[in-house]
C-alpha cells in the first residue's frame, strides 16, 4: 500500500501546486500582455535614411513645393518655373510634368497649400492672380499591382482669379475652401493686403455652384509680413511680421469704417526676439511659432467673454535651436521641426512631448514634406539631392500630463481635464485624460459603497450574531444567490426602470432612505417597551420577521405620501426644485440610481465575507464575555467585532474592488458622460464601463485601442494596489486580533 | 489519624480534610431541573441540589453524565444554545433564575464561569481582566488599575505579567492564560464561581496551581467545579456529587463520597471500574 499512498501524495501535490501556479501565471500572463501592449506609447520616434537621389534640376527651376502621397510611393515636386512634376520615389522616374498654367506663362511667386491636410494648393503669379489646383492620385490595380495615376485638377476652374487688383506680384498667400464658401488672402509686392471672399451657392435649377465675390477691406499700416493664415472656419485671419509682432483679423465683423474688425494684437515672443519660422497646425486653430532665439511656442484664439484674443498655449523645448522650418503632420497633432545645424525634432502638441531630436544633415535645404501617414519625410538640398526618411513614430499623443493633468485643448477656454476619443471630423485633437475616468470610477464604488456597506455589514451582524440558525440557515444562501444574479439584469433593470422611477418619485426615494432607519429604530424602541409576556411570544433570533411589515409600511408609506410632500416642500416637483431653486443639474441616469444598483450587486460579496468573518469568531470568545455579564451588544461590540475585523475589511475591500471594476450595472445606468463633478443627480463614466464602449470602435493598435488598454493597466494596477493595502491592513488586524 | 479512601490517599494529597456544609449558608439550590436539548433529548433528569457558601462544590462522573449541562444551567448559558429547555427551579437567595423578569446579564455577573479551554479575549493582558469592569460602565482608570491588580495578585498571575499588562493575552502560556481568565472572572466580584473542567487543557504544573488558586479562592467565593479528574475533584473540593446519565446518583462531603459512598454506582466509578 505504501508506493500507492506515496504516489497519491505527490499526485496530490503536483496538482494543487500547478492549479496555484496557473492561477498566478494567468494573472501575469494579464498584466504583461497589457504591459506589451500599453509600451509603444511610451517609446520615443524613430527615422532611418530609406533612400537618396539626386534630382535634375536646374537654377531656373528650384523646387517650390513637395509632395509625398498617401502611399508613400510617388512624390511631387512643384518647381518655381511653375512645373508640377510627379516622380516615382524609388526609381526616381517621372511619371508626369506639366505646367500648371496653360493658358500663358507668368511667373509663379508663391505657393500655399490650403491646410495641412489638404492637397488643394493656392498658386500666386506675377501678375496678382492666384491659381486653385489640387494633385490627385488614382490607385488602379492592373495585373494585381499597385499602380497609382496622378494628375492635377482644377476644382475651382482653370482661369486664374485675381486677388491683387493692382496687378502686383503675390508674396504671401493664404486660402480656405469649404463648402461655405473660398477665402483668399494674400499680400503683394506693392506692400498691399488683399482678402477675396466667394460665397458659394448652389443654383437649386441647375445644381451647378454659382460662386459671389465679395473684396475685403483691412485697416493695417503698410508694412511687410512674414507670414498670413487663416483658420479653418474662415474667420480669423492671422499676419505674423517678422519683428514677432502679430494681428488677429476678424473676417466676420467690420468695424465703423467699414473695414474688418482688429481682433487682437502684440507680440508672440518677448521683445527682443524675432520670427523665425511658423505654420498653422492640422485643423486650421493653432498656430505654431519660433522665434530666432529657440523658442517655440503654440497658440490659438481663446474666447475671453465677447472678445476672442490670440493667447500662448504651451511651449516646446527645442533645446535653443534656431528652427527654419515647421511641418504639421497630416493626420495629428504633431509637428516636425527642422533647425539651422541639420537636426529634426519632433514633437506632440497635446503631450506637449518631444518624440525625436536627431540630425538628419540637412542643412540650406529648401523644401521639406511629410506623408500623409507621417511615416515618411522628404529633404531636397538646394543642389536636388532627396532623401528620403522613415518615421518610426505610431503613437506621439500620450504622456504623463496628457493622461493626468489639466490640458488646454484647442479651442477650450481654458485647461481642462477631458475624455474625448473621438468626433465626426478627423483633424480634431483626441482628449485622452484618464482623470474624469478615473474620478467617475471611485464616484460610482463610492456611491455603491455608501448604500452597500451599511446594509451589508449590520446585515451579516445580525445573520451572524443575532438571527435563530434555523432562520440564519435559510437568508444567508438566499443573499449568496443574489451574487450569482447577472449583473447585466441589475444594470439593464436600473437603466430602463429605476432611473425612470427614482425621477419620479424622488421624493418618496429619499424619504425611505431617510424613513427606513428611523422607522426601524423607532420600532425597536417600541417593542421594547411591549410588556414582557407579549415580547417573549417571539422566539429569540426571529426579530427579523417582525420587521418585514415594518420595512413594507415604511416604504409604502413613503411612497404614498410622495406626491403630498413634494407638494408640500417642493412646490410640487422635487427635479425641479434641485435644478432650479437649488442650482445642481440633474440627469436622469445618476450615481444616485448606480449606487442603489450596483450597492444591490456588491451586498452578497460583503455581507458573505463578513457574515463568515463573524459566524467564525470561536463561540468560547463571545461565552466568556458573556459570562463575565456583558450583554449581547456589548460582547459584540468588545469581542466579537475586533476579532471578526480583518474578515469584515476584507469584505469591505473586495467589495469595493467589485465596485470599481463592475462594468455591465456602470455601462448602462450612468449615461457615461465623462464629467468630474461629485454631484450625486449627475452620472459619470468609469473606466470599465469606457473600454467595454470603446473598445469595438478602436481601431487595433491604434493609439487609442493601445489608450484603452492603459486604461486596462491603470484599473488592473488600482484594484491590485488596493488589495495590497487591503491585505497588509488585514494582516495587522489579525496580528492584533488573532482568532484563538 | 490516616483516611483511607478507596483508591485515595487522602493524606498524601497533602490537603486539610473538606469541610463539612455545617456552617455554610446556601449559595444555589436547584430543585426539580430538567435539561432538553432540541425538544426530545433529555440531559439531566429532575436534579435536586444545594450548593454551600464558600465552599468547592466539584461535580463528577463519566463524559457525557450532564455535569458540564448542570453548570452551565447556574449561569444560564444553556440558554444560548438552541433548542434548550429548562423545567425547574435553580433559587439563589430565594429568586428563581429562570425566572422571566431575571436580568440574564445581571444573573451572569454574580455567577462568572471559567471555560474548559482558556478564551482569553484578543485584547491586552490588562484589558482582559478590565473588560468586565468596563462592560459595567466603569471606566475610570484608578480603579481599574486597582482592580486589575487585585485579582491578578488573587490569580496568582500579578507577578508573572505585571511588567507587561500592556502584552497580547494572547502570548501568555495555558496555564497563564486560565489564570488569567480566572483573575478576568474574579474582578467583577461574583458571589458564585463556576470552573468546567479549569485544568483540563493543562499540563501538571499548571493544573497544581489552578488547584492551589481553587483553594486560596473559597474563602471568598463560591466555587463550583466540574472535573473528570477525580483526585482532583478529592483534592480541592468540600462536596462531591456524582452524576451518571444526567442523574444525580449521590451528593455527599467529599471525605464522605470517596471514603464511604452510599451508592454502588459511585463506588464503581470511583474505583476506576467505568467511567
Amino acid at each position: 500500500m505504501a508506493p500507492w499512498r506515496h504516489f497519491k501524495d505527490r499526485a496530490a501535490t503536483v496538482v494543487i501546486s500547478a492549479g496555484g501556479g496557473a492561477v498566478l501565471m494567468s494573472i501575469l500572463l494579464i498584466f504583461f500582455y497589457l504591459v506589451y501592449e500599453i509600451l509603444p506609447l511610451f517609446s520615443a520616434a524613430k527615422i532611418e535614411l530609406a533612400t537618396e537621389q539626386q534630382l535634375q534640376l536646374t537654377a531656373a527651376t528650384d523646387a517650390a513645393y513637395m509632395y509625398i502621397e498617401e502611399q508613400g510611393e510617388m512624390s511631387l515636386i512643384l518647381d518655381t518655373g511653375g512645373h508640377a512634376r510627379f516622380s516615382e520615389l524609388a526609381s526616381g522616374a517621372t511619371v508626369l510634368y506639366q505646367p500648371l498654367r496653360q493658358q500663358d506663362s507668368v511667373a509663379l511667386t508663391v505657393v500655399s497649400a490650403e491646410a495641412a491636410d489638404s492637397r488643394l494648393l493656392g498658386l500666386g503669379y506675377a501678375d496678382g492672380t492666384v491659381l486653385l489646383a489640387s494633385h490627385e492620385y488614382r490607385l488602379s490595380y492592373p495585373d494585381d499591382k499597385r499602380l497609382i495615376t496622378p494628375r492635377i485638377e482644377y476644382p475651382h476652374g482653370d482661369d486664374p482669379i485675381q486677388v491683387a487688383a493692382d496687378g502686383s506680384a503675390l508674396a504671401l498667400l493664404a486660402l480656405r475652401d469649404t463648402d461655405a464658401g473660398l477665402v483668399i488672402a494674400a499680400q503683394s509686392t506693392s506692400g498691399e493686403l488683399w482678402v477675396v471672399r466667394y460665397t458659394k451657392e448652389e443654383n437649386f435649377l441647375s445644381g451647378e455652384i454659382e460662386l459671389e465675390r465679395e473684396e475685403l477691406s483691412l485697416n493695417l499700416p503698410r508694412k511687410e509680413y512674414a507670414a498670413l493664415y487663416l483658420g479653418t472656419d474662415q474667420r480669423w485671419l492671422y499676419l505674423l511680421d517678422k519683428a514677432g509682432a502679430y494681428q488677429v483679423i476678424d473676417l466676420n465683423r467690420e468695424d465703423v469704417s467699414g473695414a474688418q474688425q482688429l481682433a487682437d494684437e502684440g507680440r508672440l515672443f518677448a521683445d527682443g526676439s524675432e520670427l523665425s519660422t511658423s505654420s498653422m497646425l492640422l485643423g486650421g486653430i493653432s498656430l505654431l511659432a519660433a522665434s530666432t532665439d529657440g523658442e517655440l511656442s503654440q497658440y490659438f484664439m481663446v474666447r475671453n467673454g465677447k472678445e476672442a484674443a490670440l493667447n500662448k498655449i504651451r511651449s516646446f523645448d527645442t533645446g535653443g535651436a534656431q528652427l527654419l522650418q515647421l511641418l504639421p503632420e497630416q493626420r495629428r497633432k504633431g509637428f516636425l521641426a527642422l533647425d539651422a545645424d541639420g537636426q529634426l525634432q519632433i514633437f506632440h502638441t497635446t503631450g506637449q512631448r518631444k518624440l525625436l531630436s536627431q540630425s538628419v544633415d540637412y542643412r540650406a535645404t529648401q523644401v521639406a514634406a511629410i506623408a500623409p501617414r507621417a511615416d515618411a519625410l522628404l529633404l531636397m538640398d538646394q543642389n536636388g539631392k532627396v532623401s528620403q526618411w522613415d518615421i518610426d513614430n505610431e503613437h506621439p499623443e500620450i504622456s504623463f500630463s496628457a493622461l493626468w493633468t489639466k490640458i488646454w485643448y484647442e479651442s477650450y477656454p481654458e485647461p481642462d481635464y477631458t475624455w474625448q476619443s473621438s468626433a465626426s471630423s478627423n483633424d480634431f485633437e483626441p482628449k485622452y485624460s484618464f482623470a474624469p475616468l478615473a474620478f467617475g470610477t471611485l464616484k460610482a464604488a463610492f456611491y455603491a459603497m455608501l448604500i452597500a456597506a451599511p446594509l451589508a455589514i449590520c446585515g451579516a451582524i445580525y445573520t451572524a450574531y443575532f438571527m435563530a440558525p434555523a432562520l440564519r440557515r435559510k437568508i444567508k444562501p438566499l443573499i449568496e444567490l443574489m451574487e450569482a444574479l447577472p449583473t447585466v439584469i441589475l444594470g439593464f433593470l436600473a437603466g430602463l426602470w429605476l432611473a425612470p422611477f427614482v425621477e419620479t418619485n424622488l421624493t418618496g426615494v429619499f424619504s425611505v432612505l431617510l424613513l427606513m432607519p428611523v422607522g426601524i429604530l423607532g420600532f425597536a424602541f417600541f417593542w421594547s417597551r411591549l410588556p414582557v409576556n407579549l415580547r417573549t411570544l417571539v422566539p429569540d433570533g426571529w426579530h427579523a420577521a417582525i420587521l418585514i411589515p415594518v420595512v413594507c409600511g415604511v416604504t409604502w408609506l413613503c411612497f404614498a405620501m410622495n406626491d403630498s410632500v413634494e407638494l408640500l416642500l417642493f412646490g410640487g416637483d422635487m427635479r425641479a426644485w434641485i435644478t432650479q431653486d437649488l442650482g445642481i443639474s440633474f440627469d436622469q441616469r445618476n450615481a444616485l440610481v448606480v449606487g442603489i444598483a450596483m450597492g444591490m450587486a456588491v451586498i452578497p460579496t460583503i455581507f458573505s465575507i463578513a457574515e463568515d468573518a463573524i459566524f467564525a469568531v470561536p463561540k468560547h470568545l463571545s461565552y466568556g464575555s458573556l459570562a463575565l455579564g456583558a450583554t449581547p451588544w456589548q460582547t459584540l461590540v468588545g469581542v466579537v467585532i475586533p476579532t471578526a475585523s480583518p474578515g469584515i475589511f476584507s469584505g469591505l475591500m473586495i467589495g469595493l474592488g467589485r465596485a470599481v471594476g463592475e462594468t455591465m450595472i456602470v455601462l448602462m445606468a450612468t449615461g457615461n458622460t465623462p464629467i468630474m463633478d461629485a454631484n450625486i443627480f449627475e452620472g459619470m463614466r468609469t473606466l470599465a464601463a469606457n473600454i467595454a464602449v470603446e473598445v469595438p470602435e478602436a481601431e487595433v493598435d491604434s493609439s487609442h485601442f493601445r489608450i484603452l488598454f492603459l486604461a486596462a493597466f491603470v484599473l488592473f494596477m488600482f484594484t491590485f494596489v488596493v488589495n495590497t493595502i487591503a491585505e497588509i491592513i488585514r494582516q495587522r488586524l489579525r496580528v492584533k486580533y488573532g482568532s484563538l | 489519624m490516616t483516611i483511607q479512601t478507596h483508591g485515595i490517599d487522602m493524606e498524601a494529597l497533602g490537603r486539610q480534610p473538606a469541610q463539612g456544609l455545617d456552617d455554610a449558608g446556601l449559595a444555589l439550590k436547584v430543585e426539580g431541573l430538567s435539561l432538553f436539548y432540541g425538544g426530545q433529548t433529555q440531559a439531566l433528569f429532575d436534579i435536586d441540589l444545594e450548593i454551600p457558601r464558600q465552599r468547592v462544590t466539584a461535580f463528577i462522573g463519566p463524559s457525557g453524565c450532564g455535569k458540564s449541562s448542570l453548570l452551565r444551567c447556574f449561569n444560564r448559558m444553556n440558554d444560548l444554545v438552541d433548542g434548550c429547555r429548562v423545567e425547574g427551579k435553580i433559587l439563589m437567595d430565594d429568586d428563581n433564575i429562570y425566572d422571566r423578569r431575571i436580568d440574564v446579564s445581571a444573573l451572569r455577573r454574580r455567577i462568572g464561569m471559567v471555560f474548559q479551554k482558556p478564551n482569553p479575549f484578543p485584547k491586552s493582558i490588562y484589558e482582559n481582566v478590565a473588560y468586565g469592569l468596563r462592560i459595567q460602565g466603569i471606566n475610570k482608570k484608578r480603579v481599574l488599575d486597582e482592580a486589575v491588580e487585585k485579582s491578578l495578585k488573587a490569580a496568582a498571575l500579578w507577578d508573572e505579567v505585571k511588567d507587561r499588562l500592556g502584552d497580547s493575552a494572547l502570548g501568555l502560556s495555558g496555564g497563564q492564560q486560565q489564570r488569567l481568565v480566572i483573575a478576568r472572572t474574579i474582578a467583577v466580584e461574583p458571589e458564585v464561581v463556576l470552573l468546567d473542567e479549569p485544568a483540563s487543557a493543562l499540563d501538571p504544573i499548571s493544573t497544581l496551581k489552578i488547584e492551589e488558586l481553587i483553594y486560596e479562592l473559597k474563602s471568598r467565593y463560591t466555587i463550583v467545579i466540574v472535573t473528570h479528574n477525580m483526585q482532583q475533584a478529592a483534592r480541592v473540593s468540600d462536596m462531591t456529587a456524582f452524576m451518571y446519565m444526567g442523574k444525580l446518583i449521590e451528593y455527599d462531603s467529599t471525605d464522605q463520597l470517596f471514603t464511604n459512598p452510599g451508592k454502588k454506582q459511585t463506588e464503581d466509578y470511583i474505583t476506576g471500574r467505568y467511567g
